[in-house]
């Protein structure tokens, strides 16, 4: 297993593409919660395919709230349209406030050793944003992910 | 934007959200075509209302590497 410092900057690092692929010019937590999903066997990815998300289920749960949510606008958007831009890559990225504030609960919670776990827990207790939304969107009970995630913690 | 404001909060300030990633994703597409088409930054800077330093900050890295010709500033 990666040092935990090492395993987040990869993780970020794999956040990244996500990031830019959304046009984003920060990292913010649905994109690191993607770079998770794509995870192969870890505890983290585990959790998240427990609730039946995998990478792919994640990416049409965060696309279905943006449509969602632009259309309590009365905006429809052309997907089509959007993916025209095929330069998005290279742009420099900031973490964004969502992924500084999951850091800060799911890490400075903890009296352990901090672990990848802690760092989902601190994304999927987030009450309000694009996150939340989505999984509730998706039909996903978060509430029973993060105690599945808090069990994952326990289990050691 | 009645109704989502009418759904409370959190639907209000989601639909900001939206709207703001909305507009980045449009607004890269927009630039690139345009130096595509052989916009200069200045004129792309003044169509967005912002600086040509604001621009060319914000979207010369990517266009370069994706090999777009861009015409000097």
């Amino acid at each position: 297993m990666l040092a935990f410092p090492t395993y987040l900057r990869r993780l970020l690092e794999h956040a990244g593409p996500e990031a830019q692929r959304d046009h984003s010019a920060t990292i913010e937590a649905q994109h690191v919660l993607l770079a998770m999903a794509a995870e192969a066997g870890t505890e983290t990815s585990e959790c998240l395919a427990s609730a039946g998300l995998d990478q792919r289920a994640l990416r049409a749960a965060l696309d279905l709230e943006f449509r969602h949510t632009l259309s309590a606008a009365g905006i429809s958007v052309d997907k089509a349209e959007l993916q025209r831009s095929e330069s998005t890559a290279n742009r420099p990225l900031h973490l964004g406030t969502s992924v500084q504030h999951a850091l800060e609960r799911g890490l400075g919670a903890t009296r352990e050793a901090p672990r990848p776990a802690h760092v989902l827990l601190g994304i999927l207790q987030a009450d309000v944003g694009t996150v939340p939304r989505a999984l509730a969107l998706a039909g996903i009970d978060r509430s029973a992910l993060i105690a599945r995630v808090r069990q994952a913690l326990r289990a050691e | 934007m009645a109704k989502a404001l009418d759904e409370g909060p959190a639907d209000a300030l989601a639909a900001v959200a939206a709207l703001r990633r909305l507009a980045d994703q449009l607004e890269d597409t927009a630039v690139e075509q345009a130096m595509r088409t052989g916009w200069s930054w200045p004129e792309v800077a003044e169509a967005l209302g912002v600086t040509r330093q604001a621009v060319h900050k914000k979207h010369a890295k990517r266009l370069i590497a994706a090999g777009i010709p861009l015409r000097r500033r």
